[in-house]
């Protein structure tokens, strides 16, 4: 394989945006019509009313907020590859920052629709925006459920401006080398960029400093995310653990979904040369060690609940591993804490077929430890004549398939339309190696 | 410098060759006004004499005012009705400094962004001005001043340091 240089960088990211075949739009057409399904639920649950969903006394924590925070975590390692791995000056996040920053954009987008959806009334979420109602009453300032808002809305509003400000110096190159109506468009958003030494050193400083407030954010918001639960009195939930739990959760679910779309993202768009296996290889070591950390929590929490001799506890983590939801419990334990240990062995974590499934099982067993966090703990807390079933309903269902597609689809059209790997990054960092 | 100067672009290969050009263009007593490179270079950046950043205060004071306004608006929402909730004070610090430390971040980030656009100079319009699109990929460009009368001279001492090409352009 010949030498990465300046040109070559150029060459392979820019052919990526030439234009896609029909394949490509079948694709594109198959998850917009996923889109229009879970549009379609959603709208139907507006029209009918929010008892369309499976959500019932006990558990109504449904699937809406299962996936918010699945998202909310597939969101965090975008931030954790190229803000806490930056400062740490990790070479081999460069190939695949872009990819997981814009992962961060779109899952961000995807987990704040879905309070929306759970809302059953939509058009009253402005009662959680900071503005008196009609009563001049506030907000409460108090509640983990408005930390979530505020949290949730600095991290959308931080990890879209740090994904466009690291996009600046690649539009500007799409931009010269661009025609037409391509060039104004290009030109318009790298708002005048020409890599003066003034312009990179503001600039690196400013992106430096990014990086500095986006990982103590991160690290911010799915704790508060945590204290949703850990802040209430639900067995299963009122732990001090749930901060570090669902903050190790979160990197390992999202550093397995940058391995789901990194794979077929260099076999696709012909990025090998760029995206090594060495940086796989990184990223799958990186889910051992949060694997690790998942299932040190997993054994910890069980352990407690022991030790603590308190019946109602010791009560919710017997029946999480042989009551109603055991098979729920066992597909998380073994996807997020026995399979990833796989990649211990080179030869697993050096092939794409492994990392690919191995990637997928660890997405799902994370979709089940939300499923088993949420709605386990309130189907069967204090009281047993309360306890209770829940079972997701078509319509949940679809809006969750709905989810995935807008997501895979708002993926699709970036790394076709935008630099989906960051050719200034990778031109300092074999400026670098050099 | 005169209305009548012009601006002369050498462009170079790489970061070695254009770091001794510039070295060499300021020995021989031209002005540099400026190098446009594909990735940052602080040697590059000293050597033009460019100060250290200023974006870290816009930075600092977004995140000043976004602490204070995040633990006011909380303390003010509280106190407009004195209910209350689940037992906690009406000023109850601990919850507020979470909202008081998400805004810090949020307006830390607004001073971050408007930092960047003041000092790094953007959107600007007339970046073209001077500005040769190959620097965007992989070559350095070196803009030095000088008067029309000599730029013969310039344009021979940028092909002696390694220039592969050069373009003036009247400022």
């Amino acid at each position: 394989m010949s030498p990465l240089t300046f040109e070559t960088i150029n060459t392979t990211v820019l052919n990526t945006l030439s234009r896609p075949g029909k394949l490509y739009w079948c694709v594109i057409a198959l998850l917009f019509g996923g889109v229009v399904l879970g549009a379609s639920c959603w709208a139907y649950q507006i029209l009918v009313g929010v008892g369309v969903a499976g959500m019932n006394t006990p558990v109504h924590w449904g699937t809406y907020l299962i996936n918010f925070v699945f998202w909310v975590g597939i969101a965090h390692s975008g931030t954790l590859i190229s803000a806490i791995l930056f400062l740490f000056n990790a070479g081999w996040r460069n190939p695949i920052a872009r990819a997981a920053e814009t992962m961060t954009v779109f899952a961000v987008c995807i987990a704040g629709l879905f309070p929306f959806i759970h809302l059953g009334r939509v058009w009253l979420v402005f009662y959680m925006l900071p503005l008196p109602n009609q009563r001049t009453l506030w907000p409460n300032f108090q509640s983990p459920l408005i930390f979530d808002v505020i949290a949730i809305s600095t991290y959308l509003t931080v990890s879209s401006l740090f994904w466009y400000t690291g996009l600046i110096p690649d539009l500007a190159i799409i931009r010269d080398r661009s025609q037409g109506i391509r060039k104004k468009i290009f030109k318009a958003l790298a708002l005048g960029w020409s890599g003066k030494t003034g312009q990179w050193m503001n600039y690196t400083r400013g992106y430096l400093l990014f990086a500095g407030i986006a990982t103590p954010l991160v690290i911010s918001v799915h704790s508060v995310v945590s204290w949703d639960f850990a802040l209430s009195v639900i067995p299963g939930w009122h732990t001090t653990i749930f901060a570090p739990y669902f903050v190790a959760g979160a990197i390992h679910s999202g550093l397995a979904m940058v391995l789901t779309l990194s794979i077929p993202l260099r076999k696709i768009l012909k990025y090998e040369p760029l995206i090594t296996m060495d940086v796989l290889e990184n990223i799958a070591k990186t889910i051992v060690f949060t694997g690790i950390i998942v299932g040190f929590s997993y054994a910890t929490e069980v352990f407690i609940s022991w030790y603590s001799r308190n019946i109602i506890e010791m009560e919710t983590f017997r029946w999480r591993a042989f009551g109603d939801y055991a098979p729920e419990y066992w597909i998380m334990v073994v996807c997020n804490t026995i399979i990833p240990l796989l990649f211990l062995s080179k030869k697993f974590r050096t092939h794409v077929v492994p990392l690919f499934i191995i990637s997928i099982c660890v997405n799902i067993g994370m979709w089940f430890e939300r499923f088993v966090i949420i709605a386990g703990s309130v189907a069967h807390d204090f009281l047993p004549n309360a306890w209770g079933l829940y079972r997701p309903t078509f319509i949940e269902g679809g809006i969750m398939v709905g989810a995935f597609c807008l997501f895979f689809f708002l993926f699709l059209l970036f790394v076709k339309h935008l630099p989906s790997v960051s050719m200034t990054e990778m031109k300092e960092m074999i400026h670098k190696t050099e | 410098m005169s209305t009548d100067a012009v601006i002369v672009t050498g462009l170079f290969k790489n970061r070695e060759e254009t770091l001794a050009a510039v070295q060499t263009i300021q020995e021989q007593g031209w002005q540099v006004k400026e190098v446009h490179s594909p990735i940052p270079d602080h040697e590059l950046a000293r050597a033009l004499g460019r100060k250290k950043s200023k974006v870290g205060w816009f930075t600092l004071t977004g995140g000043i005012i976004g602490f204070f306004s995040g633990f006011l608006l909380a303390v003010f929402t509280a106190t407009r009705w004195n209910l209350i909730v689940g037992g906690k004070p009406i000023l109850s610090w601990i919850p507020f400094f979470v909202i008081a430390f998400e805004f810090t971040i949020l307006f830390a980030i607004f001073g971050n962004v408007l930092g960047i656009l003041t000092q790094v100079g953007l959107p600007d319009k007339d970046y073209e001005k001077n500005y040769e699109p190959e620097c965007s990929g992989s070559l350095y460009g070196i803009e030095v001043a000088s008067a029309p009368k000599d730029v013969a001279g310039l344009k021979d001492l940028l092909r002696r340091t390694g220039s592969l090409k050069d373009h003036k352009e009247t400022i």
